[in-house]
């Protein structure tokens, strides 16, 4: 609200993951493949083997190509991106770690200068020589990540920081170190794959598969002894995201290991056992495995610090946790310095609150489009609903903003979709049950799932029992909006709920907790039915 | 009257005396401007001599061009490095100005990631392609400059527009996308043309102070080197006087008045003028003679002392402009005193090691060229 919301046809939350996705990627590369190239051509001095030395001198160009250009402009594409779509978040990571930055652009500054005396000195420096350069380069390559990571994992763990607001008590958090390692890991499996893309065609051809493989099986074995350590350091709410509450997390998850798994059987298959297998098609399939590692390892590590870009401090919609109780008191109109209108009963309002609360991580449309998940909402429930909104699943941060201002973006979203009309007859009552379901009760609860099931409620119930119901929810709990839905819509509800939770239980036991996401806290709470349902 | 918003400074303290911070943002950014000077003066000299080194009539232009070409990827990347630190103290310090108009022109300010992308791979392709003197080497690197043209013209107008919030509700309400450019800020397009012409002032100087060291090696290509350069040094210096008399008269009289008000300001203008004076004399007078004396050297360190003194001006004049929104000196402090050490330690630390890197390299240079000599 500080700041005007740059207003895209994406979330801005996505543009950031674009960005840095590629970015980590060639530059975890710059870490890893530094260390390669510099243990690379010592050994091929050692056994003097010119082929393996002729591969180091082809794969220093490639590498400082890359990651120079690539990797350090992509880098600054972070710093660009993040101060459009976050600058609160950005703001505040500058004032406390600008001289943890300063200290990672000197060793950004070595390092730049080293790659390109080490990529142009092969034949003018003494081997001595020039290996100093290159183990220079992997240093300050190293410390650089060093650095970063600190500030990373502080986003999520920001630990003692948040009672002594100390540098050091921010910087070396608790997750720096299983981080750190887990990094270096994914440098190491990414050096490995990143040495196939110049893999000699004829002479040493099978000495650099095998040799890139060890380094990539080197990285794997480290890497989930590390991501466990790491997972035992994170908050409880992250800890249940990533117990596979969530679809997207759980998909990630699946990605991640698969990625993993896909890329070891190739280095065991087509770099140790066959090299003559490593052709172009099975580099390039390796490639993508490590992009989609470092995409789904990013996107968890972004995940599962929702609702907050800065845990505690800043939310991902770029709200100040301090800011919210003076916008639900004051309104957003009397509070934000740049709306695109002062008229606070207009359409164009409730548009502009949707950009400013929403717009980090929903578009209308698209991934996380919101069209789809208002879809059979009215004004009266969507602003009703506003007002839970941090119970959700968990990931999204409170509503910021007053009553009118609720109303106003309630209208917004329940404009995005035709209201429903339904034609219900015995065919089509469960479908359309199914529906009102998951537009009214989905985005909290299941009948039969994992997440706050409702079965302990409905279980021996008729529908007619089901829909004597409705109209006391919004009674039974401050977390539950009131049921407006149209009797038609109801009755169908009814019928799908009483019928869901009258069908067999599955075998599996359902897990009694769930993350609530509270707002001013990161308790974590049982998923309890409501009072006085049962 | 509707008050002009502009968005609060961070809560948090800054976490270094605002001295310090002003001091290492005017040092890197002056660093920053000298790098990106050389990429851009030198892709533009590079372009200029490529062109013309393609007629056997001219083959120092084309000696020139691809001497260059090896150089011009280094340059662009100090420019990014330089750059990105720069940026880190411009923010701790203006943040609350710099995010507001980065984000209101979010689109182009964006554009410039794969702008210096493509730019630099273009540079790349030069330096590999150059001495080949075929195919489209040329136009890769005409659209390099291009390119790095371009994109000095958004970080102008980001520059200026973050200087000017009574412009920006109106401006997020016209295109809240992030497609605006600060055209109706009539210094925009003077302080464009100060900067791009500066870049060749400067380069013009440095290009003398390299070519002195070509005299040892090749005389009479050296000497072609130091004149050429010296001729551009003074004829872009001149031109550079009157894109700055226009940008005065374009900025608005009360900050134009500081330069006369403002004792600080005042001498800084006067001594930058004096420096350039002596740096274009000193560079004239040290290139005419048959063999090209250290003066050139003397006047190159001159345009670096201008360059500086007008980054200060620059700061200065900043600060006029914001006078009315923000007082540095007001902003809460809580200095990181030991972080601030150890980076101080590890900076110079840094530059002990890049020092190191290059006197390797000089040393087996040296080394092989008495072996050379030896033979």
């Amino acid at each position: 609200m500080n700041y005007p919301h740059w207003q895209l046809a994406i979330p801005g939350g996505m543009l950031i993951a674009l960005v840095a996705v590629l970015h980590v990627f060639i530059s975890h590369f710059a870490v890893g493949g530094g260390f390669f190239l510099v243990v690379t051509e010592s050994l091929a001095r050692r056994q003097k083997d010119a082929a393996l030395l002729k591969y180091c001198r082809r794969h220093s160009v490639f590498f400082a190509l890359l990651t120079l250009v690539a990797g350090a402009i992509t880098g600054v594409g972070i710093w660009f991106t993040i101060g459009l779509v976050s600058p609160e978040a950005t703001s505040t990571l500058i004032h406390t770690f600008v001289w943890a930055w300063a200290i990672e652009w000197v060793f950004f500054f070595v390092e730049i200068a080293a790659a390109i005396i080490y990529a142009k000195t092969w034949e003018s420096l003494p081997a001595r020589d020039h290996q100093i350069v290159g183990w220079i380069y992997f240093i300050a390559a190293w410390m650089s990540l060093f650095v970063i990571n600190g500030i990373l994992t502080f986003m999520l763990t920001p630990g003692r920081w948040i009672e002594t607001q100390n540098f050091w008590d921010g910087i070396l958090n608790p997750t720096f170190w299983p981080s750190l390692v887990a990094r270096t890991a994914v440098s190491v499996i990414l050096a490995g794959i990143f040495g196939y893309i110049t893999l000699p065609r004829y002479e040493g051809r099978e000495k650099v598969a095998r040799w890139a493989a060890l380094w990539m099986i080197a990285g794997m074995l480290v890497l989930p002894l590390s991501l466990w350590w790491y997972f035992t350091r994170i908050p409880q709410f992250s800890q249940l995201y990533l117990n596979g509450v969530l679809i997207g997390v759980r998909h990630a998850v699946r990605g991640g290991v698969g990625f993993t798994l896909l890329a070891l059987v190739i280095a065991l298959l087509c770099g140790v056992w066959k090299p003559r297998w490593m052709r172009a098609p099975v580099v390039a399939l390796l490639v993508i495995c490590g992009l989609g590692m470092i995409g789904a390892g990013e996107y968890l590590r972004e995940f599962v610090r929702k609702p907050w870009v800065i845990n505690q401090v800043v939310y991902a919609n770029d709200l100040r946790a301090s800011q919210v109780e003076a916008l639900q008191t004051n309104g957003v109109i009397h509070t934000a310095n740049f709306l695109l209108t002062d008229d606070p009963a207009s359409a164009a309002y409730g548009e502009n609150l949707f950009h400013l609360q929403c717009g980090s991580c929903h578009a209308t449309g698209g991934y996380r489009g919101m069209k789809r998940r208002v879809d059979g909402w009215d004004a009266e429930f969507a602003a009703d609903i506003l007002q839970h909104i941090h119970m959700l699943r968990g990931t999204m941060p409170p509503y910021a903003g007053n009553e009118e201002d609720r109303k106003a973006l309630g209208r917004y979203l329940a404009g995005l979709n035709p209201a429903w009309q339904f034609n219900i007859t015995d065919g089509n009552r469960l479908e359309i049950g199914e529906k009102v379901f998951n537009s009214r009760c989905g985005h909290c609860h299941t009948v039969n799932g994992k997440f706050r099931p409702l079965r302990g409620v409905f279980e021996k119930q008729t529908p007619s029992q089901v829909q004597e119901m409705f109209p006391a929810l919004g009674m039974m709990s401050n977390n539950m909006p009131n049921f407006n839905a149209p009797d038609d819509q109801a009755q169908a509800l009814a019928y799908y709920i009483a019928h869901e939770a009258g069908k067999p239980l599955p075998q599996k036991p359902v897990p009694a907790e769930a993350p609530t996401g509270s707002p001013h806290s990161q308790l974590v709470r049982p998923a309890q039915p409501q009072p006085g349902v049962r | 009257m509707q008050t002009i918003p502009v968005p609060h400074v961070d809560p948090l303290p800054l976490p270094g005396p605002v001295w310090l911070l002003t001091a290492l943002l005017l040092v890197v950014f002056t660093l920053h401007l000298a790098a990106m000077n050389s990429a851009l003066g030198g892709g533009i000299w590079a372009l200029w001599n490529y062109l013309r080194g393609r007629h056997s009539a001219h083959p120092y232009s084309r000696r020139l061009a691809n001497e260059l070409a090896t150089m011009l990827p280094a340059f662009l990347a100090f420019t990014v490095t330089l750059g990105v630190a720069a940026l880190l103290f411009v923010q701790v310090l203006f943040g609350n100005f710099l995010y507001t108009s980065s984000i209101l022109m979010g689109i182009l300010w964006l554009a410039v990631i794969p702008l210096v992308m493509v730019a630099y791979y273009g540079f790349y392709y030069f330096s590999f392609t150059a001495e080949q003197g075929k195919g489209i080497a040329g136009c890769v690197l005409a659209v390099s400059v291009c390119i790095l043209l371009g994109i000095a013209f958004i970080f102008v107008n980001n520059m200026t527009l973050m200087l000017s919030p009574g412009r920006w509700l109106a401006m997020y309400r016209a295109h809240p996308n992030g497609w605006n450019l600060n055209f109706n800020d009539h210094s925009v397009l003077p302080r464009y043309l100060h900067m791009v012409n500066g870049a060749m002032v400067l380069f013009s100087a440095i290009l003398a102070h390299l070519g002195m060291r070509k005299l040892k090696m090749d005389a009479d290509y050296g000497r072609w080197v130091v004149q050429r350069s010296a001729l551009a040094f003074a004829t872009h210096t001149g031109l550079q006087f009157l894109l700055g008399m226009w940008l005065l008269l374009a900025i608005p009289r009360e900050i134009a008045m500081v330069l006369l008000r403002d004792p600080l300001a005042g001498t800084v203008f006067g001594v930058a003028l004096l420096s350039v004076i002596a740096a274009m004399l000193l560079i004239l007078l040290g290139s005419l003679a048959e063999k090209p004396t250290a003066m050139v050297h003397a006047g190159f360190g001159m345009s670096l002392v201008t360059l500086f003194l007008m980054v200060c001006l620059r700061y200065l004049l900043r600060l006029a402009y914001l006078k009315p929104y923000i007082n540095l000196g007001a902003l809460a402090v809580r200095p990181q005193t030991g972080v601030i050490v150890l980076f101080l330690l590890l900076f110079v630390g840094g530059l002990a090691t890049v020092g190191y890197m290059l006197w390797l390299v000089a040393r087996s240079a040296k080394k092989r060229a008495s072996a050379v000599a030896a033979s």
